[in-house]
């Protein structure tokens, strides 16, 4: 069941590209599980393959109408006046709205529950100022697409256009325009905490400075929402979000709805990487349902997903370490300054989370770190996946190497030095850091890498240079803080026939959380997989949960689910031990039966229990549990590039990768891996040719992904996999986190190896080929002074 | 504008628009949602069908240019309700996450290993250079693609 990968087909033409060979399993994974660690398909998978599992753009609704946005041209501009009379004219349309019509109360497009802390209501449905190129002026409902399209076109709006700003440092600037009327300075935070022993005079100074840019998410599928608002007053939404509550929240509050009035299902989702958790699309589509009182679909098109949904932020940050000349860290100052984009959304937690990352990572006497976010007139930030640990693990491990290269110290061997051990406390966060195996992770790495011999290979004089570079990241399980008791309510019922159903607010983004549940079920209760079913999240009939983000689906949900289980099976020997006449304590759950000891020798199907004790005793083999979250350990990855860059063309490719993750326990091995690979595409994208770039005038270019290049299977380096697996903390039969791990220091390793086969010190992503040569000439320009010089 | 064509073996005749695109057709005359749209412009590939066995972006067709070719969708490939070999290889190696991409894929994968039964993991990657894919890593993908092809031959 584990794995049979030994002479998996893919070890034979290691030249080409594809994955490296699976070939050395860890011989220390013994696991003894019947489900746990086996390879499944996504739960749906089969809908997917045959084309007729229906995505949001694939449901027809019966009188649906369809709706299309204007959106700002101008970064930044009073919308003085909207002339909608040659809209209104088009046969098809029913009706043109703006913010002269619609309710002005603003709202946070990131908030999951009433009251909770980092949420700043700022964004209205419609701009009575447009803050960024993008940014909604007006809607049009039309019975089709192409009509509703076509009248966009023909609303006329007079702007008054205002100074864009365009970054974080210039909106901060004392001259700055103001964004919002509260200021451009939308969040500030300090941590820091000093180990009162310590004593940084000592060692040598290093300071860098790293930016990462503007990201699409680039979920293959495009933002949408449909919405429909019934005669009863019952409104209705159909979103791929990662939250029916979150949803529900938002468009209740603010179209003042009762919540038991207002009704989010989860519907299938084409990815989402982030850039659907946000609810962009669900206030004003309910707010045209409610207008029209026909069933909305509003669908974007790429270039409206790119401009006006949600992008990474773009950030910088200055890093100053202290580090004995052991390469011991001693202290560590990061000043970060963060662009948000027009509204708030979750750039001030986004950006707070920056700063809870390396002090899990790494053991340091101090450290310090200073975080400010502005408001800019660009497209609005938003959570990805990784949520800021790639962002300051970009900025962090491409600082470690120069400490490195400072030093004279090998990059994995300073890295070694620091660190955490399992057990270590987080003293940012407070909280353990858990069953920490990252050091396990570079040292088995570095040797599957044969770090040490590519390290100390020349890269050479020639046209094309060869570098390996490695990055360690850390991320966590869930939610749970101080200030966020992270828990999950579910329901598992057993069926007559011994199948069962799980009722929780599940929302698959297509990384296989369902099927994750299911092998934890089955694991637990010793039912086939494929006897359990599912169904994703409808807040009016799904029992509550947060959602999923936070990596909390497997450390909270799965745990929760194998609770839940557990719960089951007791209540399914309670009844047979009431059928059986038999104290408890004598029997035993597995394979299906409850059965007494081989002396009695009688058992109980599953299936019997649940009708006996329906029929008999009016009892009914189901429960509900909350589950509250008991740690929030941390999530390891390191991660090894190899890169060849083309001295002439400034081109580089990634020619090899290798992925290693503390995964704790991998309940679904083939998910696990596809996570890890998956992870690659995007981080050679970031590392080296994806950004959302703005004119100067604020906008966007166009032309979808014509100008913004994702990484396609010929650009793809091969990538191999190691999980490392021991089990620790609170997690399903020992699970962590790994979708967001997976993507966390992809990037710098990328970054590092570049640098470490041009000896430049590039520290402003995407690595495009017009960096890479200005690298090279500056370099080139220093060499040839020497050279005069000598 | 009356079109008249073979989709998935089936002869149709539809009144479509005369600027209808091919992916237009499908989705919306035939109720074939199985190809998606994912960009609208051919960078993609979600939308990958087969005219005449060629891969092509139907969000790029316009309608007129099938008439009376012959068409191939992801609903064409499953036999009797059962999914075709490459439709189980995806499915069974974890060649889909979030299915978005997967249609397309079939597509190509299905152009390519009729020209070329025995692909190397080069010539597999070429045939699905036009469709994105941002979830999987493209990895699975080849290995299906390949241990179909694998499979095919050793029949």
């Amino acid at each position: 069941m584990i794995n049979s990968q030994s002479r998996h087909p893919l070890s034979r033409n290691r030249q080409s590209l594809g994955t490296k060979s699976l070939d050395d399993y860890d011989p220390g994974i013994v696991t003894g599980f019947k489900y746990v660690g086996g390879r499944y398909p996504a739960s749906d998978a089969v809908r997917k393959a045959g084309g007729d599992l229906a995505f949001g753009s694939d449901m027809r609704f019966s009188g649906m109408v369809h709706a299309a946005l204007l959106l700002s041209p101008h970064a930044h501009a009073r919308i003085l006046r909207i002339d909608a009379a040659r809209a209104r004219a088009v046969p098809e349309v029913l009706g043109v709205y703006s913010h002269f019509d619609a309710p002005a109360t603003p709202y946070c497009r990131y908030r999951i529950t009433p009251g909770q802390a980092g949420c700043v209501d700022d964004e209205p449905l419609f701009a009575s100022t447009a803050r960024f190129a993008g940014d909604r002026v007006a809607a049009v409902v039309a019975t089709t697409r192409a009509a509703a399209r076509a009248a966009v076109r023909a609303i006329d709006v007079e702007y008054e256009p205002l100074p864009a700003v365009l970054s974080a440092e210039a909106a901060l600037a004392p001259s700055a325009p103001r964004i919002h009327p509260s200021g451009n300075l939308l969040h500030e935070y300090c941590v820091e905490f000093a180990d009162p022993g310590a004593d940084p005079a000592d060692g040598v100074t290093i300071e860098s400075t790293v930016s990462t840019q503007m990201l699409h998410h680039a979920a293959l599928e495009p933002h949408l929402c449909f919405a429909e608002y019934d005669s009863a007053g019952k409104l209705t939404i159909w979103s791929p979000c990662q939250s029916v509550y979150g949803a529900r929240t938002v468009v209740a509050d603010l179209l003042g709805l009762p919540y038991h009035r207002v009704r989010v299902i989860k519907i299938p989702m084409g990815g989402s990487f982030g850039g659907k958790q946000e609810f962009i699309l669900e206030p004003v589509t309910a707010y045209l349902a409610m207008r029209t009182r026909r069933p909305v679909s509003l669908i974007l098109e790429r270039d409206e997903c790119i401009r006006a949904t949600t992008v990474r932020p773009a950030q910088r940050s200055w890093l100053r370490s202290r580090v004995g000349r052991d390469g011991r860290l001693l202290s560590v100052e990061v000043d970060t300054l963060l662009a948000a984009g027009a509204y708030a959304g979750s750039s001030p937690d986004y950006a707070e989370a920056m700063a809870h990352k390396l002090t899990r990572l790494y053991r340091m006497p101090s450290y310090r770190h200073r975080g400010r976010v502005a408001y800019t007139t660009t497209p609005v930030a938003g959570g990805m996946r990784g949520w800021g640990a790639p962002d300051i693990a970009t900025c962090a491990e491409v600082h470690l190497d120069q400490v490195a290269a400072r030093l004279g110290i090998d990059p994995v061997a300073l890295r070694l030095r620091n660190l955490v051990e399992p057990g270590d406390v987080d003293p940012v966060g407070g909280r353990g850091v858990g069953d920490a195996r990252v050091r396990e992770c570079l040292r088995r790495g570095a040797a599957r890498f044969d770090w040490a011999r590519r390290a100390a290979c020349a890269p050479g004089h020639g046209r094309w240079r060869r570098g390996v570079g490695v990055a360690c990241g850390a991320h966590k399980n869930g939610m749970l803080s101080d200030s966020f008791p992270d828990s999950t309510t579910m329901t598992l019922k057993m069926n007559e026939d011994g199948t069962l159903d799980l009722n929780a607010a599940l929302h698959e983004v297509g990384a296989g959380s369902a099927v994750t549940l299911t092998t934890i079920i089955a694991e637990e209760l010793d039912v086939a997989p494929e006897r359990i079913s599912t169904r994703e999240a409808d807040s009016e009939s799904s029992p509550f949960d947060f959602g999923c983000f936070g990596s909390r689906m497997t450390y909270v949900g799965g745990a929760g689910a194998r609770k839940l289980a557990a719960a089951l099976k007791e209540r399914l020997i309670a009844n047979a031990a009431s059928l059986l006449g038999l104290p408890i304590d004598l029997l035993s759950a597995d394979c299906g039966r409850v059965s007494a000891p081989p002396s009695d020798g009688r058992s109980l199907e599953f299936a019997a229990i649940v009708r006996h004790a329906r029929m008999r005793d009016g009892r009914d083999m189901i429960v509900t549990q909350t589950y509250s979250g008991k740690s929030n350990p941390g999530s390891y990855s390191v991660q090894f590039a190899e890169v060849e860059v083309d001295t002439w063309t400034g081109l580089a490719r990634v020619t090899d990768f290798l992925s290693v993750v503390d995964i704790g326990r991998a309940i679904n091995r083939l998910m696990v891996e596809g996570q890890c690979r998956g992870a690659v595409q995007a981080g050679v994208g970031s590392a080296l040719c994806e950004e959302v770039i703005l004119d100067e005038a604020g906008r966007t270019p166009g032309g979808g992904f014509k100008n913004y290049h994702l990484i396609n299977a010929v650009d793809m380096p091969p990538v191999d996999v190691l999980l490392v697996e021991h089990d620790g903390d609170d997690g399903p039969f020992g699970a962590k986190s790994v979708g967001e791990i997976a993507f966390v220091p992809t990037a710098a390793a990328i970054v590092n190896a570049v640098n470490r086969a041009l000896g430049t010190v590039l520290a402003d992503l995407p690595l495009t080929p017009e960096r890479i040569l200005a690298a090279l000439d500056g370099m080139a320009a220093v060499a040839t002074v020497r050279t005069t010089c000598a | 504008m009356r079109l008249t064509a073979t989709v998935n073996g089936a002869s149709i005749a539809v009144e479509v628009a005369a600027n209808a695109r091919l992916v237009d057709v499908l989705r919306d005359a035939l109720g074939l949602t199985g190809t998606k749209v994912g960009c609208a412009a051919g960078e993609c590939g979600a939308c990958t069908v087969l005219i005449d066995g060629r891969a092509v972006n139907a969000c790029l067709v316009a309608a007129a240019q099938v008439e009376g070719r012959v068409v191939l969708t992801v609903e064409g490939l499953a036999r009797g309700g059962e999914l075709d070999r490459l439709q189980r290889k995806f499915v069974e190696m974890g060649a889909i996450q979030c299915g978005f991409c997967t249609p397309g894929l079939l597509m190509s994968a299905t152009a390519l290993l009729a020209r070329v039964p025995h692909p190397s993991r080069a010539e597999i990657a070429t045939a699905i250079a036009g469709n994105l894919c941002r979830c999987t890593g493209y990895a699975a993908i080849i290995e299906a693609i390949e241990a179909a092809a694998d499979e095919a031959v050793a029949r």
